[in-house]
């Protein structure tokens, strides 16, 4: 046994360890894109791919904000309001004014903290469950949404536009964001002393406390990091939109929480795979664009996205070969050596 | 062979026969065959990993065997579950107690115990008194069973067994926790039932136990029987050879003799703290510190002291340094008891998991080396022989000695200041052991003070170079070199506690719930008188605000959306109590309307809008399988299972309309709408409805088992509670309510409309909240969710009669959950952070 160890020290030494979300959601993609490839080619075609990806972007920012929040066990339902806030704040403030677009994107920053730093304190520090505590919150940054906004959409600014909205080699500039942001993230949680004290803390977060970590501060952390991340969805997705809704972050609550479900990260907290969040939030979006291509009604779509969510959960949970072998059992039973 | 196997038969309590089971393709059991008769206690042995609570789950039903036959009174019994066993006569008493924390101690009789067995008198509650002082417990029926000791919460175990007066009564290492007291009660309670021809199986680590008890003994190694014995046939290290397969010279390491000079390193001074108090101590260096005592009396307290987990007032000194408790946290490694909750993220690697207070050691710049990580992982993980597949294999895969050792890893990488162990060798088997004690040994001779807490004076006698013994908190006796026998420290132990009877009550004693007002506080109907007055406070400042608040308009108008809110909030609690969480709840209420706007339309006849109605508790029903199917049988979370449903659920809704359309009869909204006086019908009948439901919760067995699974599923599910069929019932349920709120909501609406709905998802749990019903699962109260929606709807109502914007219509509704959960959080106490 022992000498097993050695053998696998070495031979896991140069092996690039890919997890089961990683893998699922790398299968998943190329799936949809074989699949776009003979049903709908037009889900595949330049204009729709540069159209899709933008958003695909914003998704997984969002998204990479909720991985590390369920990282904790936990799960934040304010990132609704956190988002519509950020949009509301940058497009009402910078209102046709491009020099006050960096003003308006700090207070909005500011504001996300605030609303980070109180979701920290009740769940990190006041032990709330999150649902409650971030349910809260959310009320509260409507509250400001409506305060900010009175319920009224504004058009973004030029230069928002073509930060957010443009290209750059022929790419979105969103899509850079979102990769400097996959590689920021997955960097600090890996390769970091504070980054691995933080997934031990959502691994178990008692044991965590026994050997001497600051249990209440990670956990409350990870919603304050989280902020940071739907505002730098929020500020992108203004500029994105020419005229974005005072309600805009609504759809990220339940996408933001499928791709963090897609992407393997266990709502149960513990290890989190933010690269197959990423990738599972291009999946959702590209899957929206597939549909929409095939020409169905917004019922058939948000019944396939139901479908996809039900799939790629049922991959993870369900012990397919506890399952082979009782099949296998019920049709030949076999001697038990 | 089979001529003895078929004499057995006739006359056995139980025979197990070439048993064998697998957990991924590794053997549990391979071709095991006991058997068990009627009188006889028969202790099984063996290492941890030998295979003996798992074939004891078999044998209780708790485990389904790959191969193999279970006859129970001369019967095959095909497909044992836990409820057949308990028919059969079958008792297991789990080695963790499968008690439901959030229950209290007479529900938790209750919903495992089958009424016939508490009726012999004809009073519930004397029975229940009695069985339990049976015993030796002395905790009151109604305190909450999360509050009792281990040690209580063992006994109650046990009365829940002896009670159903079982033909086989199973014993998993019931020892562990108890103090030497509970043991000879424990002990005399298993030979009276042995007397009056129970069969007792007995699992235990403890030779002595074996010879103190036990009639035949049979041992078990890697899954295999290898023997099987008369225990007056069988020597003690003829038994242990059966047990590790070799003969053991000497499991303890030579202890240090030169320790007796040089100055103390490790200096204590009047430490008090919650479980003890005035404890001094002082071990030189190189010396092992041990502490014994009767469990309870303090030494796992002051362990967790030492560690820094716990506050205490007194001064630590070691070497030079003073450490506060903030310090000891930060420089102490500590090795728990409870390796589980604990010791260890099971999730993650045995890399991550020894390396993680060592991190800043393998920082290079402000990222991490691998290398260094890996290369001084691998170093621990060779010197201290941790038998794993691989560095990165999960540590749950290992096994418990394994586990132990990898938490030694931890210790030993964060060169601590000093090491605290409180029952380092529980659950890990002879061979572990032994390196457990010899590094022990080690990191002391390198001159970190090392203390060790151990139920197990043998331990302590070959361990240790110094103990104290502790009762009641204070140490009692300190025994140095030559001196420390178990002999002498059980002495020690039991004469201290002359007045031990008072020891163990007080220890027994639940720490809250012991004044009438914090009993109130507590309790689950605390949150309904808040939100009482909190209502009536803004009742009559909006009345002095506006007059035409008090209208019976208004009144009609409030009540008929709180009972739409009600309802659904209803169905919301049950998905709680279960455990679980509905986010579907929203987009079913508004789908079920669509599905009514096809059917109930003016000039549909009587009979195409009842298919109505029926076909929107089909769809209801529906919607609680399929929740309750994922979750159940998916392996989905609630959330991730509701979500799929929330999402399907619009669009269906959208499928069926998708724009609103199909006006409600008139005839059938006026119906629904019908008043008495200003008061709906429909809110009289939510009201009936909590009323009864709240009953049912508390006093119905169909409540107790939905609460028993919120509290603790595994238990739940070994005291016989069918979880997969309560928990997808549950979900049937909450989808039901929340079809009697869409049958509100029609009237209400009026029309088909697919996007309205959603809203309720959120509404619903922040009336459940404010009601104080836990997301926990398995506590709360169908009447505090009545007030919760009522609350709701009223600020709403209020907003408008005080003028004020949608704004603060947000802001109220946030701050109103956030204010509550505060409130509710601090009272009952619950420590952040830990959990």
């Amino acid at each position: 046994m022992i000498a097993t160890i050695a053998q696998s020290t070495t031979s896991a030494r140069h092996r690039l360890s890919a997890s089961r979300g990683l893998v699922t959601v790398v299968v998943a993609l190329m799936i949809l894109v074989a699949a776009g490839v003979l049903f709908a080619p037009s889900s595949l075609s330049k204009g729709a791919v540069l159209g899709m990806l933008p958003f695909a972007a914003v998704l997984a920012i969002v998204a990479l904000g909720q991985t590390l929040v369920v990282m904790q066990g936990g799960i934040d339902l304010s990132v609704a309001g956190s988002v519509s806030m950020v949009v509301v704040i940058v497009t009402h403030e910078a209102y046709g004014n491009d020099a006050r677009v960096l003003p308006a994107a700090l207070a909005a920053l500011a504001a996300a903290l605030a609303a980070g730093l109180l979701n920290g304190v009740l769940i990190g520090r006041l032990g709330l469950n999150p649902i409650v505590a971030t349910l809260g919150t959310n009320a509260l940054l409507y509250a400001v949404v409506l305060g900010v906004s009175g319920g009224t959409p504004r058009q973004t600014t030029d230069l928002m536009a073509s930060i957010a909205g443009g290209t750059t080699l022929g790419v979105p500039n969103a899509v850079y964001f979102s990769v400097l942001a996959v590689v920021v993230t997955t960097t600090a949680v890996k390769r970091t002393v504070a980054g691995r004290r933080f997934e031990a803390v959502g691994a178990n977060g008692a044991a965590a406390w026994a050997t001497g970590l600051m249990v209440q501060r990670h956990r409350g952390g990870g919603y304050l990091w989280a902020q940071v991340l739907y505002w730098l969805g929020g500020v992108l997705l203004a500029g994105i939109i020419n005229k974005p809704t005072a309600y805009q972050g609504d759809s990220y609550l339940l996408a933001s929480v499928a791709a963090v479900v897609l992407g393997g990260t266990s709502l149960l907290g513990g290890r989190g795979d933010l690269v197959a969040t990423a990738l599972a939030a291009l999946f959702l979006t590209q899957l929206d664009q597939f549909v929409l291509a095939l020409g169905v009604t917004f019922a058939v779509q948000t019944l396939t996205q139901a479908a996809a969510l039900a799939i790629g959960v049922a991959l993870y949970t369900i012990r397919w070969s506890g399952l082979r072998r009782q099949l296998r059992r019920g049709s030949a039973p076999l001697p038990v050596t | 062979m089979t001529e003895d196997t078929a004499v057995a038969v006739a006359e056995s309590t139980m025979v197990l026969f070439g048993i064998s089971k697998h957990y991924d393709g590794v053997a549990a059991l391979t071709d095991v065959s006991l058997d068990i008769r009627p009188g006889e206690v028969h202790a099984l042995l063996g290492e941890n990993g030998a295979g003996k609570s798992t074939l004891m789950g078999v044998a209780s039903g708790t485990i389904t065997s790959d191969a193999g036959t279970i006859t129970v009174h001369g019967e095959l019994v095909e497909g044992l579950t836990p409820a057949v066993a308990t028919e059969q006569g079958i008792a297991i008493v789990h080695q963790h107690p499968a008690v439901l924390p959030d229950m209290t101690v007479a529900e938790n009789i209750r919903v495992a115990v089958p009424a016939r067995f508490l009726n012999d008198t004809g009073n519930q509650y004397e029975a229940m008194r009695r069985m339990l002082a049976d015993v030796g417990f002395t905790g009151h029926l109604d305190d909450r069973v999360g509050s009792l000791t281990v040690a209580q919460k063992h006994l109650l175990e046990l009365a829940k067994a002896l009670v159903l007066k079982p033909s086989l009564l199973i014993l998993d290492e019931p020892t562990a926790p108890l103090g030497q007291e509970a043991v000879d009660t424990l002990f005399e309670r298993v030979r009276r039932a042995a007397n009056g021809g129970t069969a007792v199986v007995y699992i235990t680590h403890r030779l002595a136990e074996v010879r103190v008890l036990a009639s035949r003994v049979t041992v078990l190694r890697d899954g295999k029987v290898r023997g099987t014995a008369r225990v007056e046939e069988i020597t003690d290290d003829e038994l242990l050879a059966l047990i590790v397969g070799r003969q053991l010279d000497s499991t303890f390491p030579p202890k240090r003799g030169d320790a007796a000079d040089g100055a103390p390193l490790l200096i204590a001074d009047g430490l008090s703290g919650n479980g003890f108090s005035d404890v001094s101590l002082a071990a030189r260096r190189g010396e092992i510190l041990g502490v014994f005592g009767i469990v309870g009396n303090g030494q796992t307290a002051l362990l967790r002291g030492l560690a820094g987990l716990e506050s205490f007032t007194g001064t630590v000194h070691i070497g030079e340094r003073a450490f506060t408790t903030k310090d000891l946290r930060r420089h102490s490694a500590y090795m728990p008891a409870d390796r589980h909750r604990e010791g260890l993220m099971m999730s993650l690697s045995v890399r991550e998991n020894g390396a993680l207070s060592a991190l800043t050691r393998f920082r290079r710049g402000p990222l991490l080396s691998r290398d260094k990580e890996v290369s001084d992982i691998d170093r621990e993980l060779a010197s201290l022989a941790v038998k794993t597949p691989s560095r990165e294999a999960v540590v749950s895969s290992l096994s418990g000695g394994n586990q132990q050792k990898v938490v030694l890893v931890r210790a030993l990488l964060s060169q601590p200041s000093i090491l605290v162990a409180d029952e380092p060798t529980q659950g890990v088997d002879v061979g572990a052991r032994a390196e457990i004690y010899r590094i022990l040994r080690e990191v002391s001779d390198g001159g970190v003070p090392v203390v060790v807490a151990s139920s197990d004076a043998k331990e302590l006698e070959g361990l240790c170079d110094r103990v104290i013994v502790m009762s009641r908190g204070g140490v009692v006796e300190t025994l140095l070199g030559e001196q420390i026998t178990e002999e002498r420290l059980i002495n020690a132990a039991v004469r201290a506690t002359g007045h031990s009877r008072q020891a163990s009550t007080q220890g027994a004693k639940p720490v809250v719930g012991s004044t009438r007002l914090g009993r109130f506080l507590q309790g689950d109907y605390a949150p309904v008188v808040i939100l009482a007055l909190v209502m009536l406070a803004l009742g009559s400042y909006v009345l002095s605000q506006n007059s035409r608040y008090l209208s019976s308009f208004n009144i009609t108008s409030v009540m008929i959306s709180c009972a739409a809110l009600g309802f659904i909030a209803m169905g919301q609690t049950v998905a709680l109590l279960s455990g679980g969480i509905d986010l579907s709840v929203g987009p079913l209420s508004g789908f079920l309307v669509v599905i009514a706007s096809f059917f109930i339309n003016d000039g549909r006849s009587v009979i195409v809008m009842l298919l109505g109605v029926a076909l929107m508790f089909l769809g209801a029903a529906s919607a609680g399988v399929v929740n309750g199917g994922l979750i159940r049988f998916g392996g989905f979370t609630a959330v991730a299972a509701t979500l799929v449903t929330y999402i399907a659920l619009q669009g269906l809704s959208s499928l069926l309309r998708d724009a609103p359309g199909g006006n409600i009869a008139g005839s059938v909204t006026n119906l629904i709408l019908t008043k008495v006086g200003p008061v709906p019908v429909v809110f009289m009948a939510l009201v009936v409805l909590t009323l009864v439901m709240e009953y049912c919760l508390r006093y119905r067995s169909w409540g107790l088992r939905l609460r028993a699974v919120g509290s603790n599923e595994d238990s739940a599910r070994a005291v016989g509670v069918r979880t997969d069929r309560t928990g997808v019932l549950a979900y049937v349920a909450t989808s039901t309510l929340v079809c009697l709120g869409s049958i509100v909501l029609l009237a209400q609406l009026g029309i088909g409309d697919p996007a309205q709905g959603v809203g309720y998802t959120l509404s619903s749990i922040t009336a459940v909240v404010l009601g104080g019903t836990s997301l926990l699962g398995g506590r709360g109260t169908f009447v505090g969710t009545l007030f919760g929606a009522g609350l709701i709807v009223q600020v709403l109502n209020a907003t408008v009669f005080l003028d004020l914007s949608q704004t603060w219509q947000y802001f109220f509704q946030g701050a109103l959950i956030v204010v509550a959960a505060v409130i509710y959080s601090q009272v009952r106490g619950s420590r952040a952070g830990v959990r």
